[in-house]
């Protein structure tokens, strides 16, 4: 497989290995992530008029599923601004490389949870509120500063960044998807790490510090953890460690046999589904019982929202790779042959989110004008109209994401299953009929 | 410390103030009307003071759906408050006193409670002594706007101006076409009146309908026929059958929504009037309904418009409801 | 050789199921009359259908506050305070599935506000289903075909 060296090239070297370009936009990330939260406190009611909604759910939703995840896996988490206060707190610096004294508390993270169970549960638990959450902004502005201070206070507890790799909603399936993108960090030699001693890439130095997402760089070979902080380019002393261009799902091609992995891939495709029916669709009994939270209605739609994530899909799954007489470790096999479910996940959201953005992009523009509904006007925008953008190749544009989808999870089905030496046939029944309920739902 | 650490330190707590006390600091610095719905606190502030002749400028802003601002008895037109957005008005007042603004687009049922008062203070460039208007017509008529008002005898068709017109060429109806016989007396005591005559029951509706639209003029039903859409239709219906899409809820609303209003306890609601119901339109005079109209329904959930509408207006809107019940010429329907 | 005419096969396929134009029974066109009630956050009834080129008037009736009524693909609208029905009248020229949406802020849930009007046949579902078929149908003996070929080298 192909790969191009992206550090090769100097400005790309000097771009990652020096601290100030990463830092200039994590402070430009930072100061827009607190005025969200602003925003969405003191600002105005009205989502569509509130810089939090619109900013975090239209327009950073957009890139991040449109343009991040697909094009750079986990390029949203180099930038992130979440886990930045902790850090700077736990390091006792910004750009300065660690000294010998250990600061705050620096405990490992508890081995039973070193899995993505509490990331599958906080998506779930964004997911079973998102009626409220995409539109009230206040919601919105209490959610981001729990995350902020929630990382800040795992910082000060746990080493490294505990709740960007164990806790973050998003991190979780970024992280799933990034198996699918066309860059990758890894090293280029072996036998430099072999012979290299102390591992600073993971350990730290007087250079820079250890891997904050408690992945060792000597050994990753999938971009699933790996959250392209480039710190490990800068601690490396052998410069032993690049940035890779690579055809899209390289990763796929060695599939997990993790079970929270897999469950992940249920909980994304079956919540883009429920969100296309209920947000997307014409049935108003669904929209009215994901908006009043605390009703029967709302219970019995939070369960059967669970259900059709932990009990319908996966079972159907089960049951479609079941019918094979080779029923060696059927969880291993039940694990890796539902990572064909990762490109579709992803389609599935592009498709979604299409339509959602599509729709509603032009209260980009006012709410740049006017981001708290306090009647500014700073760049004359202020009073853009709401107006659907390109319905017209919405359709197509589905039509061309979810097909592609198929076709990708196919792909990515039959290699799975010739390795594992069964057919591929039930997973891709499987992927068409999610494929068909999707296509009904959205066109 | 070293230079880059410090600078970069610098820079982030910059960042971090500004993006936080920017926004507080213009938040606290932009006093705002905000309009809610009237069940999740209608207007606040909803107590704004002003001086005569010193312009007052308002900054509006609507919290959940569209709402509208006007001041009424004042020549003004409505301004639309949009979700999220801040409307900018200027009002300047000639006389002191309590003027009462008002929400002018349909936001729930509750809407016409969304009310608030502007105190003028002040002194008046051009006292005038008490108007002859003071008391209302139906206060010095004695009448009980609450008894029931039913003509005993209706029109079995929809009576017809036109035909009433030919009917009365050779009657002596002066003493009828003028505002003070119109203004006292429901249609069917002109009716009764035209006994003397020897025309039939139905002839004699039509000279009712007749000199009733001749006390009108075209543009008064044309204004009551737009006031009547923007203010009233929502309840009792379009074509006035007092089916309007908020009929339901105020016939169910019962007891619960007046008393988070007012405090007030065993108030019932009823749906509202239809004005297609022969037997107590016609029974009623242009006295009554205006006392019905400025006063309101004393808990039915008719809203009182004494504060809101001018006389003019009332009367328009008036000669507009007899229009659901006779065939006028200039048919605005 | 053999995989190339197969891939070259599908390709066309693929092509025709997307742009081929559909067969259209021919229905004259009529006059439709629809009422929709408009509350927060739902349209009642919500799923219009109608043919193709018949000329179309909503009536739209707000019930609680004001709301409005948007056509993808039509880029019309209309709006309506509770109290005076609204009329949007149009030729339904287009045809296909467009998601109607209320353009008047209404509360919290309005973005969601959305109904469905289809006109003639939802195209671009029944292509989207051939396509999805034609590209699992394709990619099983075609990706076999490739790697038996390879073997065979």
């Amino acid at each position: 497989m192909s790969r191009i060296e992206l550090t090769r090239f100097p400005i790309v070297k000097s771009a990652v290995k020096n601290r100030w370009p990463q830092l200039a936009v994590f402070i430009v990330m930072l100061a827009g992530y607190l005025f969200a939260i602003l925003a969405g406190l003191i600002g105005t009611p009205v989502g569509s008029h509130n810089f939090s909604i619109v900013f975090v759910w239209i327009a950073w939703w957009a890139i991040l599923i449109l343009v991040a995840v697909p094009f750079f896996g986990r390029g949203w988490c180099a930038v992130c601004p979440i886990p930045l206060p902790g850090e700077w707190l736990q390091r006792g610096a910004v750009l300065n490389p660690p000294d010998k004294n250990p600061k705050w508390l620096n405990l490992r993270w508890p081995k039973a949870l070193r899995n993505i169970w509490l990331q599958n549960i906080s998506f779930l638990l964004l997911a079973l509120f998102s009626s409220v959450l995409l539109t009230t902004p206040n919601v919105t502005g209490i959610v981001l500063a729990a995350m902020l201070f929630g990382a800040i206070g795992l910082s000060t507890v746990f080493e490294r960044r505990a709740f960007c790799r164990y806790l973050c909603p998003v991190g979780g399936f970024i992280g799933l998807y990034s198996q699918a993108a066309p860059i990758e960090l890894r090293i280029k030699d072996k036998q430099v790490c072999v012979t290299c001693d102390g591992k600073p890439c993971y350990n730290g130095s007087t250079n820079g510090y250890g891997c904050p997402w408690d992945v060792f760089p000597g050994g990753l070979t999938k971009n699933t953890y790996c959250g392209l902080c480039m710190e490990c380019i800068r601690t490396c002393p052998h410069d032993n460690i690049a940035i890779n261009l690579r055809p899209f799902s390289a990763d796929l091609a060695k599939p997990s046999a993790r079970m929270d992995e897999a469950f992940k891939a249920f909980v994304m495709l079956g919540s883009a589904m429920i969100y296309a029916g209920v947000l997307l669709g014409p049935w108003s009994a669904l929209k009215d019982a994901a908006y009043k939270v605390g009703t029967g209605a709302w219970f019995i739609y939070a369960a059967a929202f669970l259900g059709i994530i932990f009990i319908i899909m996966p079972s159907l799954f089960a049951f479609c790779i079941s019918r094979f007489e080779n029923l060696k470790s059927f969880k291993k096999r039940f694990a890796t042959l539902s990572t064909s479910l990762i490109p579709l996940g992803l389609m599935f959201w592009v498709a979604f989110s299409l339509s959602f953005v599509l729709t509603n992009a032009t209260y980009i523009l006012a709410s740049l004008s006017d981001p708290l509904g306090l009647g500014w006007n700073l760049f004359g925008t202020a009073e853009a109209a709401w107006q659907p953008l390109l319905t017209s190749i919405l359709a197509p544009g589905q039509t061309l994401a979810l097909v592609g989808g198929l076709v990708w999870s196919v792909r990515t089905a039959r290699k799975a299953a010739s390795e594992a030496r069964v057919s591929s046939i039930p997973v891709i029944a499987y992927c068409f009929t999610a494929t068909l309920v999707m296509l009904w739902l959205l066109l | 410390m070293k230079r880059p650490e410090l600078l970069s330190r610098i820079l982030i707590v910059a960042a971090t103030l500004g993006a936080i006390g920017a926004p507080l600091f213009f938040w606290t610095r932009t006093p705002l009307i905000h309009a809610q719905m009237a069940e999740d606190g209608g207007w606040s502030p909803d107590v704004i003071q002003a001086e005569v002749g010193k312009p007052l400028h308002l900054r509006l802003t609507s919290d959940d759906v569209l709402h509208g601002f006007a001041v009424g008895q004042m020549q003004m037109d409505a301004v639309d408050i949009e979700p999220g957005k801040v409307t900018d008005i200027e009002l300047t007042f000639d006389k002191p006193g309590i003027y009462t603004f008002f929400c002018t687009r349909w936001c729930g049922v509750n809407h016409w409670r969304m009310r608030g008062t502007i105190e003028v203070s002040g002194s008046d460039p051009e006292p005038v002594l008490s108007k002859a208007d003071g008391a209302p017509l139906y206060v010095s008529l004695g009448l009980d706007i609450d008894a029931t008002h039913d003509a005993p005898v209706i029109p079995e068709t929809q009576p017809s101006a036109i035909s009433g017109q030919q009917l009365a060429a050779n009657l002596p109806i002066s003493q009828y076409a003028n505002p003070h016989f119109y203004r006292a007396n429901s249609p069917y005591q002109l009716y009764e009146n035209l006994n003397s005559t020897d025309l039939s029951d139905s002839e004699k509706w039509d000279v009712v309908s007749y000199i009733w639209e001749s006390n009108t003029t075209p543009e008064a039903l044309a204004n009551g026929s737009q006031l009547y859409a923007q203010n009233c239709a929502a309840c009792h219906g379009e074509n006035g059958a007092g089916d309007g899409v908020f009929a339901d809820d105020l016939a169910e609303a019962g007891e619960s929504s007046m008393h988070n209003m007012t405090g007030a306890a065993e108030m019932a609601m009823q749906t509202p009037v239809d004005f297609t119901d022969s037997k107590r339109m016609l029974g009623a005079s242009p006295a009554l309904l205006q006392g019905k109209i400025l006063r309101g329904g004393m808990g039915t959930g008719m809203p009182m418009w004494g504060s809101i509408f001018t006389e003019e207006q009332i009367w328009d809107l008036i000669a507009y409801l007899y229009s659901f019940q006779f065939i006028y010429q200039g048919a605005t329907q | 050789m053999r995989s190339r005419f197969f891939l070259l096969l599908f390709v066309m396929a693929g092509l025709v199921v997307a742009f081929a134009p559909l067969p259209v029974r021919p229905i004259a066109p009529q006059e439709r009359n629809f009422r929709i009630e408009a509350r927060q956050y739902a349209y009642s009834p919500a799923e219009l259908e109608v043919n193709s080129g018949d000329t179309v008037t909503v009536q739209l009736v707000s019930t609680d506050v004001v709301h409005g009524l948007y056509i993808d693909g039509y880029d019309i609208s209309v709006e309506a305070d509770p109290g005076q029905t609204a009329a949007l009248r149009f030729t339904a020229d287009r045809s296909g599935s467009f998601r109607m949406r209320c353009n008047v802020t209404c509360g919290a849930m309005h973005p969601f506000m959305i109904g469905k009007l289809t006109v003639g046949t939802n195209g671009w579902l029944y292509r989207s289903i051939g396509l999805a078929t034609l590209a699992v149908i394709g990619f099983l003996p075609l990706s076999s075909f490739i790697t038996q070929k390879k073997k065979e080298h």
